[in-house]
């Protein structure tokens, strides 16, 4: 992985440019990320509560978040900062879906487990 | 490691919030007069007495303010960086109001979700 | 920075249309509330005519795939809007006629077109993306409105099963991919497409593509194969396709898949289809035509699997959607080997791409009137959705009948359908790319789908009728709709050509010809510097 990233640091290096960051940290955040990504994912993946895992792909997302102010920070341009802007912005819109479908299903059957929905098989 | 010292009054005021509050309620619990009965028992609304069941149902229409409250929330995180940007740009060049008519059509459709809603009858409370 | 306002008109268009029918949806005059779908038609009427007669796009990977797919999606779109005509509403509108007043929270026909038309502008807006984030949100913009017309489609509790199922999946594929796109900016500084391919490019030459980028490449391509319904993330398709309204399950079988056949095309072109087939990533740049091991092999699994799955499990089922359904998985599949074989020659049967186009079109088109058979027949107050619903159909409801084997054998590829024209082109790149293997599990797989298609064809046609005919629907538009996707399967046949020619055209990547090429690598670290320097 340092190698990887000692590559990119080499490459602002050659063009003239110190490196901007410590090349220890960028890894520490992609690490982070990743094993926030991973958290989410098995989370989705075993949990059964609807809210719950929900919540799971949020912190997914909030993964990426952090993989794209730590890039932007060592990259040096903002686009990974604006982009993250967005990615809230869409963060909330699927908040607000969830919400309202956790709210049906409830009033519809008075549990929030993904299992009392199999109406349909095949 | 060598600067955890510079640490010591932020561990000294944590320290000082826990004990206040466990000083707190060990000390009512303590000396505090004990009375029991069903209004000392209610649950405590702010001074109000409390009307019906707590799982009592929401209407629904709170859950549209709450969506409601969310475009408009959402929105002012764009406006930051447009604020922060324009005064940068030179007033009297065409720049300058192209910028201000993009963010009022950005601004236009919030009012097109707020009109949405008016006639949805998200604001009538009756 | 390129003003790209003068490319983006048809999605203005759309978007302007679907603010006014937001409101005049909730109107309490009925008269206005039935003004929607002409709006939403007339729109996405305007907004083709205006992205064909814009041209290419300079800024895309595919500069002339932004007017072909834009046409494509609003034509479609049309069709498809025949379809979901009277799907929402009904009892509100009979409510009303009878005096009984309006309640604007019951009525879900301005939701119901405003996000149809704000899907049609994600798709668009998928078609113009020349970076990042862009492309997540058209994507995002695509997929979101479409999970709440299907749990708003009917009010049975099936739908509201599927709207959920649909959302918390595409949740996921959604983190998926933002992840990937997230690790592609990571390991090439930038979010711009064509600055991402000259990185990785200049990544290459200098031993081979940064591990960060090809990860995030593939964990992108992984995230949108949600939006095609493909093989690590189909499980969904089947159960959606089935709990939605028929007319809703119409659009769900192409949009989506649409913007994310585009959203593939799109982060494949980073990488381009230079790269030897034997070696890994960056060792010969150059020397071969096809793409990166990696990208090719993880292209390469989710096409057989997603083929062989679908027309596997499409053999089990007794319900339309959901032989529909399996049937959508198996044509991604097929859409896939496209994608791999990539742009190999000036000719039109040689170029995957192009035959990937050519087939979106048709797919888009053919699939529409199955759809709209299902939509059309109602038994017992709901959609007529066994097979036993298309026993004898030739004979009672002639129209439908004929458009549902049509369809059926347009979709199976039966010679001399538009079907067939779109999936020859399919094996013919595969095979000018050297894809032997997945050529015959191509032909394979197009073997099995006959038999469900057959039967598909054979019940109506062949079949004595059971009981009664199934009722029609009070929508006359669907069994317009239908009709109009069988004339397509037989007439388009005849202008054919001129449809491949514009798909062979729109395949023609602008990446590698020279206008992005000169702006190296280092170029872009140093104006990024130089950025820096300014502040």
């Amino acid at each position: 992985m340092t190698g990887v990233i000692d590559q990119i640091g080499g490459m602002l290096a050659q063009a003239g440019y110190p490196a901007p960051m410590s090349v220890l940290t960028l890894s520490h955040y992609l690490f982070v990320s990743a094993a926030m990504f991973t958290l989410g994912m098995v989370g989705f993946l075993t949990r059964r509560n609807l809210i719950i895992m929900f919540l799971c792909t949020e912190m997914m997302f909030q993964a990426a978040g952090i993989a794209l102010i730590a890039a932007s920070r060592f990259w040096l341009n903002h686009t990974g900062q604006s982009f993250v802007i967005f990615v809230l912005t869409v963060a909330a819109a699927e908040a607000a879906m969830a919400l309202a479908l956790v709210v049906l299903l409830f009033r519809k059957r008075e549990s929030l487990s993904a299992e009392e929905w199999a109406e349909m098989k095949g | 490691m060598t600067d955890l010292a510079s640490y010591a009054p932020l561990a000294i005021i944590l320290l000082m919030a826990i004990t206040f509050a466990v000083a707190n309620v060990v000390l009512t619990l303590l000396i505090g007069p004990r009375r029991r009965g069903k209004i000392k028992g209610m649950t405590y609304e702010s001074g109000m007495n409390p009307i019906g069941t707590a799982r009592k149902r929401f209407n629904v229409r709170f859950y549209l303010i709450a969506m409601v409250f969310l475009v408009f929330d959402v929105e002012i995180i764009f406006l930051y960086p447009w604020a922060a940007t324009f005064p940068n740009l030179d007033p009297s060049s065409p720049d300058a109001l192209v910028w201000l008519f993009r963010i009022l059509f950005f601004l236009l459709t919030t009012v097109v979700a707020y009109l949405y809603g008016f006639r949805k009858g998200v604001f009538r409370f009756d | 920075m390129i003003e790209r306002i003068a490319w983006l008109w048809p999605e203005i268009i759309l978007f302007l249309a679907t603010c006014v029918v937001m409101v005049l949806g909730v109107s309490p005059r009925l008269a206005l509330r039935r003004q929607c779908a002409f709006v939403s038609g007339l729109a996405l009427f305007l907004a083709a005519m205006v992205a064909i007669a814009t041209g290419p796009m300079a800024t895309s990977p595919w500069p002339q795939m932004v007017p072909f797919m834009k046409g494509t999606a609003g034509f479609v779109g049309l069709l498809t809007l025949l379809v979901l005509a009277g799907t929402v509403d009904r009892e509100v509108d009979r409510d009303q006629e009878l005096g009984r007043g309006f309640a604007a929270l019951r009525a879900n026909r301005a939701e119901f077109y405003a996000f149809f038309l704000f899907s049609m502008t994600g798709l668009m807006l998928c078609a113009s993306a020349d970076d990042l984030i862009w492309l997540f949100l058209a994507l995002e913009l695509t997929s979101l409105p479409t999970y709440v017309m299907v749990t708003i489609s009917t009010r049975r509790s099936r739908s509201q099963e599927a709207g959920v199922k649909y959302f918390f999946l595409g949740a996921l594929g959604a983190a998926i991919f933002l992840y990937g796109f997230s690790l592609l900016y990571m390991g090439t500084g930038s979010t711009d497409l064509g600055a991402i391919s000259t990185q990785i490019l200049a990544q290459a030459e200098g031993g081979a593509i940064n591990d960060i980028a090809m990860a995030g490449l593939v964990l992108s391509l992984i995230g949108v194969s949600f939006k095609i319904a493909a093989v690590p993330m189909h499980f969904y398709t089947a159960d959606v396709y089935q709990g939605a309204a028929a007319s809703v399950s119409a659009m769900l079988a192409f949009v989506p898949k649409a913007a994310g056949f585009i959203a593939i095309l799109l982060l494949v072109s980073t990488v381009g289809w230079q790269w030897g087939v034997a070696d890994t990533a960056g060792v010969s740049l150059g020397a071969g035509h096809s793409l990166p091991e990696p990208v090719r092999l993880l292209l390469w699994v989710m096409a057989v699997f997603t083929m062989t799955v679908g027309n596997v499990l499409a053999l089990l089922q007794r319900s339309i959607k959901r032989i529909l359904a399996y049937s959508s998985i198996a044509h991604s599949g097929y859409m896939l080997v496209g994608v791999i074989a990539g742009p190999q020659g000036a000719r039109f049967i040689d170029n995957g791409v192009a035959a990937t186009l050519f087939y979106l079109l048709s797919y888009g088109l053919m699939n529409v009137g199955a759809f709209a058979v299902v939509a059309s027949m109602e038994h017992k107050g709901e959609e007529a959705d066994d097979l036993d619903a298309l026993r004898g159909l030739c004979r009672t409801r002639p129209w439908l009948g004929w458009t549902m084997v049509i369809c059926a054998l347009s979709l199976l590829g039966f010679p001399f359908t538009l079907g067939f024209f779109a999936k020859v082109p399919l094996f013919t790149s595969g095979i000018a790319a050297g894809e032997y293997a997945l050529v015959v599990i191509l032909g394979i797989n197009s073997a099995i789908a006959a038999f469900y298609y057959l039967r598909l064809a054979a019940l109506p046609m062949l079949e004595e009728p059971v009981g009664e005919a199934p009722a029609l629907t009070r929508v006359p538009a669907r069994i317009v709709a239908g009709v109009l996707s069988a004339g397509a399967a037989l007439g388009m046949v005849l202008v054919a050509g001129f449809f491949m020619e514009r798909a062979a055209r729109a395949a023609v990547p602008g990446l590698f010809d020279g206008t992005h090429a000169s702006q190296s690598a280092t170029d872009q670290i140093a104006r990024s510097g130089e950025r820096r320097a300014d502040e």
